[in-house]
């Protein structure tokens, strides 16, 4: 009986003690791949300049990659055949913020860091190494690409090291299509006989008599005039940005700098914005603001846009985009938006072309612990080479695109056709796409050596993706694509700091803790006001006022203005 | 489960080490179940005593990329800025108000229902009643607040259009904007979420009642309700109050996914909680220290609700987990 009783035992503690056991080893394992990987691959190549020995380097990007195919891709499997390099990448997923100031205590660096707001966490812990030389030696190409903008790579003035080759903007950057501005329904504006909309009287205008005539849809439900996005960081998009771009300044973060002194406020200071939020709340009196603006999650709103009966929307393209397509697949394109010029009133022009320049900052780093640094800035300067520019933009010659005799680049209609279709399956099998934001590249308009241009948008491709409705609507308003509407880039004097929201907070500046301060009381107090009696409006706006004056927003200011000085001096020279 | 086996292993250890000799004949002869134990001791000490370290954090201005001693020592600053933030305040009073009434629902109604659930006599309907109870515990709160929103929406959400259909009200409610109401929400939401699983453990320890208490009480003629109040609720007491002791030392730590699915910006004054904060205001502006200092403070605060509330029952009621 005893010994019968035993072996269970026997059995059930080696199982959980060679369990244990197991899962420290797979530990030990995993955190051996992840950081400096394999020591002795590393020593072997780094004196073989170019050389192709296989070599995997771990690679952690703040930005999303949902199509990612572990370089199983057409050009995936083209980069490694040419430089001998495989990525093993991970994406953060949700807020990078707290993945990355994980990653920046932990000591374990990947091999190259995509940063964008959080370069400042891995330059203060010491993670990432300076550049500078290692683009002199070996990144002839890259230095190709930013050409004079190079001074704009330095990290500050007190460093003047290069720790990230900026690769989320496009050098040469061209806009040319309006993806903001405010939004109607081509329905709208066509029923109205297509009135000017210039201010936001005449959005409301247009918004009122179309739900005049039609309170509800085809099966009853009731059509919304304007609904806004504010799920949390959306409310920046959807709902405070626009504060900026309707009275006249460029959006430039959650501060207006004057160009000329450079001194620095919380934009929301500003009288004008209170009359642009005053409008929100008439607005919202008048019955034509979504109530369930402030409530409803994103996919929601998605879900609303999706549903047509939103007239009128203050949005971004990409933030609403999903819905609209749900719409454009059922091909009710008359309930699809256009983009208007529309200020708060006619002595503002629209700012939504406010042009800022190159932005470095957010890009591509090098950790210390990366085994072999040539390599990767080897890798880095192929992409950027003209010959990766076309491959990680165009694909592959002749399965993807076509040159003809005269030395013009197509691409294979079958194949732009399922990229415009199938957009996420397209991605997953080639590439394109997938690669762009991983090394220093061109913006849209500019053209290689052969005259083509190096990306997929150009002004020529842009009109054909339109809808019969679009372009009617278009040529209503005398324009053939949306751009037309919106005052030019030339009509604006380029901001001598870039953007305001692309320059980083040093992580021990109180700014840090002052500006998430601020945001509270911002998004909270914001839609209170809008939301309010309209004779209350005042009274609520009086109360936001003290109660960021309590919170410091003139030390925020004082403080920022000093980051502004900084960066402009740091690029003037 | 800790707990419990916590209390059987000293009793035996008092009486073994009246000799040391008697105390290790008892351990070899045990040795099986220190053994067996050996791993968890391994496991509490690598994932909850070692990183007890990382606490000097909280008296330092850390900064990464720097061994702990060569970092700055700044005392009790990082505690000062915090009990003189007023946000800190107003996170304390959500989160203790919402896990108080957490706490309240979640020791009333699962406890009823495991009671309605034992009256039932048909065995299928039993079954049948309980999986459906208990399958709202398997939907992440994700999707969980999604539907709640949904349900409560003013745009066709079900809640209004019942409500504006037996004419109680004559415009929709917009209950997820109103910040009064939202303790409330989230209290029934986690009602409805937990009720189910919660009432398991509860039926369990009922069906662990022996039959001849009720045998025998029937034939005293007791009702059903008296059987209910003298045989099964003193019968699943203990499990009661180690339950109570239990999450009364989790009072202060309760999680922030429900908070920060459900709330939105108007609400904000009612939804954020210490663990949101700890997180907005620590980790992602790399404050470390600062978000070190918040969780001392929680660990410190549950450790005293924990053996408050043990001595309390133990005196009054004679039953603790310690």
């Amino acid at each position: 009986m005893a010994v019968q009783r035993k072996w269970p035992i026997l059995l059930m503690s080696a199982a959980l003690l060679s369990g244990l056991l197991a899962g420290c080893g797979n530990n030990g394992d995993n955190g051996g791949s992840a950081s400096p990987a394999s020591g002795a691959e590393a020593s072997g190549s780094a004196s073989a300049g170019g050389e192709l020995k296989p070599i995997t380097f771990s690679f952690y990007s703040e930005d999303p990659s949902p199509n990612w195919a572990n370089m199983q891709d057409d050009i995936g499997k083209v980069i490694t055949e040419k430089t001998g390099v495989t990525l093993n990448a991970e994406f953060a997923v949700g807020d990078p913020a707290q993945k990355s100031a994980l990653i920046a205590t932990s000591g374990k660096y990947p091999d190259i860091i995509s940063a964008k707001g959080s370069i400042n966490k891995f330059v203060d812990a010491g993670a990432v190494i300076d550049l500078t030389e290692l683009i002199d030696k070996y990144g002839p190409n890259i230095k190709k690409v930013y050409g004079d903008q190079l001074n704009r790579l330095r990290y500050s003035n007190d460093d003047n090291a290069i720790y990230v080759l900026p690769s989320y903007n496009g050098v040469g950057h061209v806009n040319f299509e309006a993806g903001g501005g405010f939004e109607l329904q081509h329905r709208v504006v066509k029923e109205l006989g297509y009135p000017q909309i210039r201010t936001v009287k005449d959005f409301e205008n247009a918004i009122k008599q179309y739900l005049a005539k039609h309170p509800t849809d085809d099966k009853g439900n009731k059509n919304i005039g304007l609904t806004l996005n504010a799920d949390d960081w959306h409310m920046y998009i959807s709902v405070t940005n626009p504060a900026t771009a309707t009275t006249g300044i460029a959006d430039d973060g959650e501060y207006y700098t004057n160009p000329d002194t450079l001194e620095t406020i919380y934009h929301y200071l500003r009288p004008e914005e209170k009359e642009y939020f005053r409008w929100l709340n008439h607005m919202n009196a008048e019955g034509l603001l979504d109530p369930e603006s402030f409530v409803q999650k994103y996919d929601q709103y998605k879900a609303k846009v999706a549903s047509g009966r939103v007239l009128g929307l203050i949005d971004q393209l990409w933030d609403y985009a999903d819905g609209e397509k749900a719409l454009k697949a059922e091909g009710k394109f008359d309930y699809t938006y256009g983009h208007y010029p529309v200020t708060l009133d006619e002595k503002y022009k629209s700012t939504v072309f406010w042009p800022t320049g190159f932005m470095a900052g957010y890009g591509i780093a090098i950790s210390k612990t990366n085994p072999d640094p040539v390599r990767t800035i080897q890798l880095l300067d192929y992409l950027a080479s003209d010959e990766g520019q076309v491959l990680l933009n165009w694909g592959i010659k002749d399965k993807h695109y076509t040159v003809d005799a005269s030395g013009k680049r197509t691409m294979i209609k079958e194949v732009n056709d399922r990229r415009v279709n199938d957009a996420a399956n397209f991605q997953k099998e080639t590439g394109i796409g997938s690669y762009v934001i991983m090394a220093p590249h061109y913006g849209d308009g500019v053209k290689d050596p052969t005259g083509n241009y190096y990306t997929l948008r150009y002004p020529e491709q842009l009109a054909e993706d339109y809808s019969d409705v679009e372009k009617e609507v278009l040529k209503a308003y005398g324009a053939t694509i949306w751009k037309d509407l919106f005052p030019k880039e030339e009509e604006f004097k380029e901001l001598p700091w870039g953007a305001g929201w692309n320059i980083s907070v040093p992580s021990d500046n109180d700014l840090t803790v002052l500006d998430e301060k601020l945001k509270n009381i911002t998004w909270k107090m914001i839609p209170k006001a809008i939301l309010a009696k309209p004779e209350e409006f005042d009274a609520v706006w009086d109360d936001y006022m003290k109660q960021l004056d309590k919170a410091g927003v003139k030390k925020a200011g004082e403080l920022r203005t000093q980051l502004i000085k900084e960066r402009v001096e740091l690029w003037s020279n | 489960m800790k707990a419990m086996s916590g209390t059987a292993i000293p009793a035996k250890r008092r009486t073994a080490t009246r000799s040391g000799s008697r105390f290790w004949a008892k351990a070899l002869r045990n040795r099986y179940l220190y053994l067996m134990s050996l791993p968890f001791v391994v496991w509490v000490f690598v994932f909850s005593y070692y990183p007890l370290w990382g606490w000097l954090m909280a008296f330092q201005k850390f900064k990464p990329g720097k061994s702990v001693f060569e970092q700055k020592w700044v005392g009790f600053d990082q505690f000062k800025t915090l009990f003189q933030d007023d946000m800190f305040y107003q996170v304390l009073r959500n989160t203790l108000a919402m896990s108080l009434m957490g706490l309240v629902a979640a020791f009333t109604v699962p406890i009823l229902f495991a009671l309605l659930l034992n009256e039932v006599r048909q065995m299928f309907v039993k079954r049948f009643v309980q999986t459906v109870s208990y399958l709202p515990h398997f939907v992440s709160w994700a999707v969980a607040a999604s539907i709640v929103t949904r349900m409560l929406s003013s745009d066709h959400g079900a809640v209004n259009d019942i409500l504006m259909g037996l004419g109680l009200i004559d415009k929709p409610i917009q209950f997820m904007a109103q910040g009064h109401l939202f303790w409330g929400i989230v209290t029934v939401s986690d009602v409805w979420k937990e009720t189910g699983w919660n009432a398991i453990i509860y039926l369990a320890a009922m069906s662990g009642i022996s039959s001849e208490q009720y045998e025998a009480a029937k034939v005293d003629g007791a009702s059903r309700l008296r059987q209910i109040w003298h045989i099964t609720l003193p019968g699943i007491r203990s499990t009661i109050i180690v339950l109570l002791i239990l999450s009364i030392g989790h009072l202060i730590s309760i999680g922030f996914e429900k908070q920060f699915l459900l709330g939105n910006n108007l609400v904000r004054d009612y939804s954020q909680v210490l663990d949101l904060y700890s997180l907005q205001y620590g980790l992602q502006m790399s404050r470390y220290s600062f978000g070190v200092a918040v969780n001392i403070f929680n660990s410190v605060v549950s450790l005293i609700l924990l053996f408050a509330a043990n001595g309390l029952f133990k005196r009054i009621t004679k039953e603790s987990i310690m």
